[in-house]
């Protein structure tokens, strides 16, 4: 095997239902009231469920057990603070978690079953421009940006989909690099591609997204583009699109101005970052305790800005403790990706690390102020049903990365 | 592959970085910049406490209450009891004006809020803080009012101290404002050309003109092998430009204390030049000029740039107080208290104590020796000139029966046109109880003729009322 299966995981394990069980007495504490049997039944049955499926992934799996473990974690602090702010979301997201966890355990099941992923190159890159086209014509404006499709009751982002569908034309594309190479244009298939979507984000408004599609796409080409004038190429673009946005869009401009000096928009523009400086201030090392601070004086607290939310009542030692997590995580991912024979395995499971690490960097950095804000979610942690599913599609496709596959047969040639 | 191993890592090592740059920037914000941003007065959870907590009264040194705040249904109001009186002093707290004054500086202790610990957090859960703690100012509340009326009508400043302990007993800036009627008055006082939120006692800066010669006496004191003795004519030419005495009196043969008691300006432009403007600087250092106060309150730094690059004719100018130096009417009274205080200059005081509300005193401003302006011969030797300043000079107006006063008065020219009319001064001599700095701004008279009467008269009421 390829990680030491005499690893000993029973130790974690415990120990996150023990802190799981303890964030469930405090918040009973918090809001007695509140808390009816149901509730009681179904975060009973999260603790449940996330430490069976511990235990299952243990035996059905040979990979990396403990990216799961981590993921279970991040997936605990989060649900609680969620609860904490509003416990009507709570339960929605505990329901999420639930579903989460079943769709990592089915991509799990059929990314394993299901044989010549790095053939179908073409299909996702239709799929992808095809949920792109129907965030357009469909979409909804949410926070300036149009990335929402409703659906009766029902509301996800393709973006979210598409970001793992781009990694795999990624990796398809380099898996399979000797032979597009031959092909007229070849070299410049996947480049295309990747501004095609970039174009699309554009339109979306969606300035988050470009900035994680633009971080993968460079970090995967930076190791694998044999032509690496290109990547010069790349980045050289990158900075003047950088700069295109600050002079073309007013949003691009807004938001800028925002980070250099958001005290002098504190009524407006300013408002939602300044609440979140604030928070994050007053929870100083150790926090204020749950329920004890005043998160919710934070716009779009439960999304984007969970992370200053954490660090008001649980202290910056959790917020680093969160952020310490996600390096792990990331670390674990590319230890996977090192350890993989198999060339497309290889590059999706570091193309899927890169994601979760650039995303999280991307909202950490901007509700400190550190790099100007974009909205997005924190994976695993933040509220929301299609960052949590997708989320979780792209945590069962590392799980398989982390096995070892059997690579003997030579794949390319046909189809693609 | 080893090439591929070897880029692998490098984007690793990348994003190791800027993850370890996260942990560094979170802890670097929290370590120093969160304080300043959780004290912003549009953080709301400064007023969440506001209205679960009654804010502490403010009080004077003898216990009379000079704020205090009130329950009336769920909110608190806040009272103040003496109008424009305390406007610089307490200043406000209103939601929608924000604070400022020692409403803003103390804000913690009067709401009794200390830092956030979870010990404490715990303990508040158990048995919530409903009561904040008292302020005890140094203020002595008859002296401030009296010391009020006297510059009624005028612009300009008055701070009265103790000058052994650096307690303020009274401090006032003209124009003021009334905090109780601040939301009918807003408009008006933020287009009043006079800017009556200025605190013109610790923030006012002005040029001192002829008070400032005491800065040069000492360092002429301090200078060994000086020629003291001058032949004055009424007028002296330094680098061409040409310093006129009042009137162009000539003062004849002059010695030091002679020149200080007739505050003669050719002998201190010439004698400032001859002792340098490194020695005169020095000086001014040591009394607290070119460097910020601690204070209760926000103050300015008054400023003598001897290190630039300044010529004769600039340190002749800053001899005589003129040019480029600027004080605040605060550091003024420091420097008469240093001198009265046998060259030790005390820290200002203005909350003598804060009292928690059982009565308990939580925290003590005990006097403080803050810099040491000079030795006590030279202290001495100055005290005795101000002295003859007041029997004989041009303090005159100053002087009180069966009181020996010592004083300095300065009638400073600046680029309004009308001259600010000064008085520093402290008494009884021998053994000093109260010291004094008045400003009159822009009055147009000499300090002689209106700012020292008015000192006169507040060290009267103050010596005998305290």
């Amino acid at each position: 095997m390829m990680l030491n299966k005499k690893v000993n995981y029973r130790m974690p394990r415990n120990l996150l239902v023990l802190f799981e069980l303890m964030a469930l007495l405090l918040l009973f504490i918090y809001d007695k009231e509140n808390i009816d049997k149901f509730t009681l039944i179904s975060v009973i049955s999260l603790i449940f469920i996330i430490y069976i499926s511990n235990f299952v992934l243990l035996r059905i799996s040979t990979g990396d057990n403990y990216i799961f473990l981590i993921v279970t974690m991040l997936i605990s602090i989060g649900v609680v603070m969620i609860y904490r702010i509003d416990s009507t979301l709570g339960m929605k997201q505990v329901i999420w978690i639930g579903m989460g966890i079943l769709v990592f355990f089915i991509t799990y099941l059929l990314i394993k079953r299901i044989k010549g992923w790095e053939n179908w190159a073409k299909l996702y890159a239709i799929i992808s421009i095809g949920l792109f086209i129907a965030t357009l014509i469909l979409g909804t404006k949410r926070k300036g940006s149009i990335n929402w499709i409703q659906i009766g009751r029902f509301s996800f982002q393709p973006t979210e989909i598409i970001k793992i569908l781009t990694i795999f034309i990624i990796s398809a594309y380099y898996s399979n690099y000797e032979k597009y190479k031959e092909k007229k244009y070849g070299p410049y298939y996947l480049m295309g591609i990747i501004y095609i979507f970039i174009a699309f984000l554009f339109l979306q408004r969606d300035l988050g997204t470009v900035l994680i599609f633009y971080s993968v796409f460079l970090a995967l080409q930076f190791i694998y583009e044999e032509n690496r004038k290109l990547i010069l190429f790349n980045i050289l673009l990158f900075v003047i699109s950088g700069i295109a946005g600050f002079f073309l869009f007013d949003h691009v401009r807004v938001r800028f101005e925002i980070w250099i000096d958001p005290w002098k928009y504190i009524d407006n523009k300013g408002y939602q970052i300044t609440q979140s400086l604030f928070a994050i201030a007053t929870g100083g090392f150790f926090g204020t305790g749950i329920g004890l601070g005043h998160p919710d004086f934070i716009p779009e607290v439960h999304t984007d800005f969970i992370f200053s939310a954490i660090c008001e009542e649980m202290g910056i030692f959790t917020g680093i403790g969160i952020i310490m997590l996600f390096l792990i995580l990331v670390y674990r991912g590319f230890k996977i990706a090192i350890n993989q024979k198999d060339k497309f395995f290889r590059i999706v499971a570091l193309g899927i690390s890169i994601l979760f690490g650039i995303q999280s960097f991307i909202i950490f950095g901007g509700v400190l102020k550190m790099i100007p804000l974009t909205g997005i979610t924190i994976p695993f942690v933040s509220y929301g049903g299609s960052s949590m599913i997708s989320s979780f599609i792209a945590l069962g496709i590392l799980q398989v990365a982390s096995e070892e596959l059997d690579v003997e047969e030579k794949r390319y040639g046909e189809g693609t | 592959m080893e090439k591929e191993l070897k880029r692998i890592i490098a984007i690793l090592v990348i994003i190791c970085i800027l993850f370890i740059s996260l942990i560094v920037y979170l802890s670097y914000f929290q370590v120093f910049k969160a304080d300043k941003i959780v004290n912003n007065s549009y953080n709301k959870r400064l007023w969440i406490n506001e209205e679960k907590i009654l804010r502490g009264s403010i009080i004077d040194r003898n216990g009379k209450i000079l704020a205090y705040s009130e329950k009336s249904g769920d909110t608190y109001n806040r009272f103040y009891n003496y109008g424009n009186l305390y406007s610089h002093i307490i200043g406000y707290s209103y939601r929608e004006y924000g604070k400022v004054g020692l409403e803003l500086e103390y804000n913690k202790a009067l709401l009794n809020i200390s830092e956030s610990t979870p010990l404490k957090e715990l303990k508040n859960v158990v048995i919530p803080n409903t009561e904040g703690n008292t302020l005890k100012l140094t203020i002595d509340h008859h002296l401030q009012a009296y010391s009020r009326e006297m510059l009624k009508g005028k612009k300009g400043a008055i701070v009265a101290m103790n000058p052994t302990t650096g307690e303020i007993y009274s401090m006032v800036s003209m124009p003021d404002f009334n905090p109780s009627t601040l939301k009918e008055d807003w408009n008006d006082i933020m287009e009043d050309g006079e800017s009556p939120f200025l605190n013109r006692a610790t923030s006012g800066l002005y040029t001192p003109g002829s008070v400032f010669k005491v800065i040069p006496t000492i360092a002429a004191l301090e200078t060994p092998g000086l020629d003291l003795e001058y032949e004055c004519t009424g007028s002296t030419k330094i680098d061409g430009y040409v310093l006129k005495d009042y009137g162009e009196k000539a003062h004849g043969k002059v010695n030091l204390e002679e020149a200080l008691v007739r505050s003669c300006n050719s002998y201190f432009a010439e004698k400032g030049v001859q002792i340098g403007k490194d020695k005169i600087g020095e000086v001014a250092d040591r009394f607290m000029i070119n460097s910020p106060i601690p204070f209760d309150l926000p103050t300015a730094k008054s400023t003598f740039p001897y290190k630039g690059n300044i010529g004769k004719t600039d340190i002749a100018a800053a001899s005589i107080g003129q040019g480029k130096v600027l004080v605040t009417p605060l550091n003024m009274a420091m420097i008469a208290s240093g001198i009265a205080n046998k060259g030790e200059i005390m820290k200002p005081i203005l909350v003598k104590e804060i009292i928690s509300p059982e009565g308990r005193i939580v925290s003590t401003n005990h006097p403080q020796v803050l810099s040491k302006g000079t030795d006590i011969f030279v202290a001495n030797e100055v005290k005795n000139m101000m002295v003859e300043v007041i029997k004989r000079g041009t303090g005159t107006n100053a002087s009180i029966k069966n009181v020996r006063v010592a004083g300095k008065t300065g009638t400073a020219e600046n680029p309004s046109g009308k001259t600010h009319a000064w008085f520093i001064g402290f008494a009884p001599a021998e053994d000093p109880k109260i010291a004094i700095a008045v400003v009159l701004e822009e009055d147009g008279t000499t300090g002689g003729k209106s700012a020292a009467p008015i000192a006169r008269n507040i060290i009267i009421e103050a010596l005998n009322s305290i």
